[in-house]
């Protein structure tokens, strides 16, 4: 099953997948359009630094066991049986941010002018997700786990790895 | 195997999806005493406001019950359970057996006992029934009386309020959600009701409903008398177990139940607002009459009937409400009265913004949000998981605080990476 990796050594907080996420999710899908959109389209992922003020993007876990999944009042958050991912059906959304309430990650944003929970689809239309295109370092991968362990065994041996998975 | 499920809402459906995942054979029977298919009984305030329509309320797809292979009752009460001999009793005198039972009667509104109480016009919100009861009567209304400042009397004043009605809500208590959340936070929602038109009165209480058949009016306890043509009593639940009343199944405030949410009784379980469980911060037995309890209650309950032993780590108070665009989160314990606990705020109330944290020595223990929510789920996770906080102190009120300043504390933490990580099994590189 394909998911999102992210090679953080590679990251340089450049936020380019936060400016695609939020174009992808826009209705025209292009940069200069969406910006005129009202509301301004917004990311769906973010890169946020830790203590130690080193980069730390964050974006939806797809959870085995979703906090989100329980809490959401209207059945609108639910687990692709395929995929497994975790998706909201914007439909069903009521804005009562109890997905918000519960997620651990805090990557579940509220959008209170459309009343509706933002969260990562990693692009559902899209073959690759459009943060993974646009990250100009390969620090986003999407693809199966082994290719990306894969990668990462080739590096130096010295250099020591501190490795974010999504699920 | 013969598994039956009293109860068709959040505990319920969520327990036939544990068990079909686990068992794909055995039989399921869900019986409930209404009369609809399983329905987001949250939404049934969008339902009396207009924004939703029945058939929105759904809370699975239509052919959920024939694809999980399952009977479904409507309609029907159950009398009493007989534990010795795993059957139960209906109130039409007919019998079920079973091998696992799982109890998931919910609550009931709790009413006033106050006379003329019987009159038509006044309604507890619990149902989407009384729901439609009330959207009969708005034709002919103008002024709605909510008697109780909780979550229930304020979610359907709100939805009365977009209904175009006269809406004034009625506490005992000097404020409103004095039950959910802290005082400043409570003064604030308040506040922005009242600005959004919601009127609010408190320190009185109802003494007699009047009219002849119908609600007519109300005398309150300083012996004013106010007209009005509907009443809705928001003074909490109760849980429903009288069915289990005459039988060995033992309850307190609800149905007791031991970490996997067993009963006392081999093979019966209790989930959602009926079973009292644990609360993850007092260790008290306590009932957290939520629908996120009740939908991970009925999941761990069903996993467990299904052959599984999952522990339910116990449940946490933990709200989110929206009222004309102000959200409001509160987690945890919030409204502190005795010595202890250390409180930190930050308040902008004229921009209705507010973030309180509760500290219990080094712990975390409980949150409120007004205004801006974001990343209220990662206070959520420190409390849940007991935390040691005491490095981030410093940092936790400000608005870029985020997982990210918190990550290896929290995923140290037993049993968060198995939650998250795919198929319990995150890359571990050297």
């Amino acid at each position: 099953m394909k998911r999102l990796f992210v090679d953080i050594e590679r990251c340089l907080s450049c936020r380019s997948c936060e400016i695609a996420c939020a174009v992808e999710h826009s209705s025209s899908k292009d940069l200069f359009s969406s910006l005129q959109e009202e509301p301004r389209p917004r990311s769906r992922t973010k890169v946020e630094r830790d203590t130690k003020l080193q980069t730390f993007p964050l974006q939806c876990r797809h959870c085995e066991e979703p906090y989100c999944i329980d809490a959401c009042i209207s059945g609108a958050v639910f687990k692709d049986s395929e995929t497994g991912l975790v998706l909201l059906d914007e439909d069903k959304c009521v804005g009562c941010w109890m997905c918000v309430m519960v997620c651990p990650f805090g990557v579940i944003r509220p959008a209170k002018e459309k009343k509706i929970a933002l969260r990562c689809d990693l692009c559902q239309d899209e073959e690759i997700p459009a943060c993974v295109t646009a990250c100009p370092t390969k620090a986003l991968f999407f693809g199966e786990l082994e290719d990306f362990k894969k990668r990462l065994s080739t590096r130096r041996k010295d250099v020591k790895l501190k490795n974010i998975w999504i699920t | 195997m013969d598994y039956l499920i009293i109860g068709n809402c959040a505990a319920g459906i969520n327990a036939v999806e544990a068990i079909r995942k686990k068992d794909q054979k055995s039989k399921i029977t869900v019986i409930s005493d209404e009369n609809y298919p399983a329905y987001c009984r949250c939404l049934i305030s969008n339902y009396l406001a207009g924004t939703h329509q029945e058939e929105n309320l759904l809370l699975r797809e239509k052919n959920f019950y024939k694809d999980n292979r399952m009977e479904l009752i409507l309609n029907k009460k159950v009398e009493s359970v007989k534990p010795e001999d795993k059957r139960i009793v209906l109130s039409d005198g007919k019998e079920l057996k079973y091998d696992k039972l799982l109890i998931a009667t919910g609550g009931s509104p709790k009413f006033l006992g106050v006379e003329g109480e019987d009159k038509y016009g006044v309604f507890g919100f619990r149902t989407l029934n009384d729901a439609k009861e009330i959207l009969k009567l708005i034709p002919r209304a103008k002024k709605v009386l909510v008697f109780g400042g909780g979550l229930i009397g304020l979610k359907a004043g709100y939805a009365l309020k977009q209904q175009g009605m006269d809406v004034e809500i009625i506490v005992k208590s000097p404020r409103v959600l004095s039950q959910v959340t802290d005082n400043d936070s409570a003064e604030m929602v308040s506040r922005w009701l009242m600005e959004n038109g919601i009127k609010i009165r408190t320190g009185l209480a109802p003494k007699k409903i009047l009219g002849k058949k119908e609600v007519e009016g109300v005398l309150l306890d300083n012996e004013e008398k106010m007209n009005c043509q509907i009443i809705i009593i928001g003074k909490g639940v109760r849980s429903n177990m009288d069915l289990v009343k005459d039988s060995k199944i033992q309850t307190h405030w609800g149905i007791i139940t031991n970490q996997y949410l067993q009963t006392n009784v081999e093979n019966v379980y209790a989930g959602g607002d009926v079973a009292e469980t644990t609360d993850l911060i007092t260790g008290e037995p306590t009932i957290n009459a939520l629908w996120t309890a009740a939908a991970e209650q009925g999941r761990i309950a069903g996993l467990n009937m299904a052959g599984e032993r999952k522990k339910y780590p116990g449940s946490i108070a933990a709200n989110s409400i929206d009222f004309f665009g102000l959200p409001i989160i509160s987690l945890g314990y919030v409204r502190v009265k005795e010595k202890g606990y250390e409180e930190f705020v930050r308040s902008q109330p004229k921009k209705y913004q507010y973030k309180k944290i509760v500290l219990k020595g080094k712990k975390l223990v409980g949150a409120v949000f007004v205004g801006n929510i974001e990343n209220a789920g990662v206070y959520l996770a420190l409390i849940r998981r007991k935390v040691d906080i005491s490095g981030i102190k410093d940092i936790l009120l400000e608005d870029w605080f985020d997982y990210s300043k918190v990550s290896e504390l929290l995923e140290q933490k037993e049993g968060f990476r198995e939650t998250v990580s795919l198929q319990g099994n995150p890359i571990k590189m050297a």
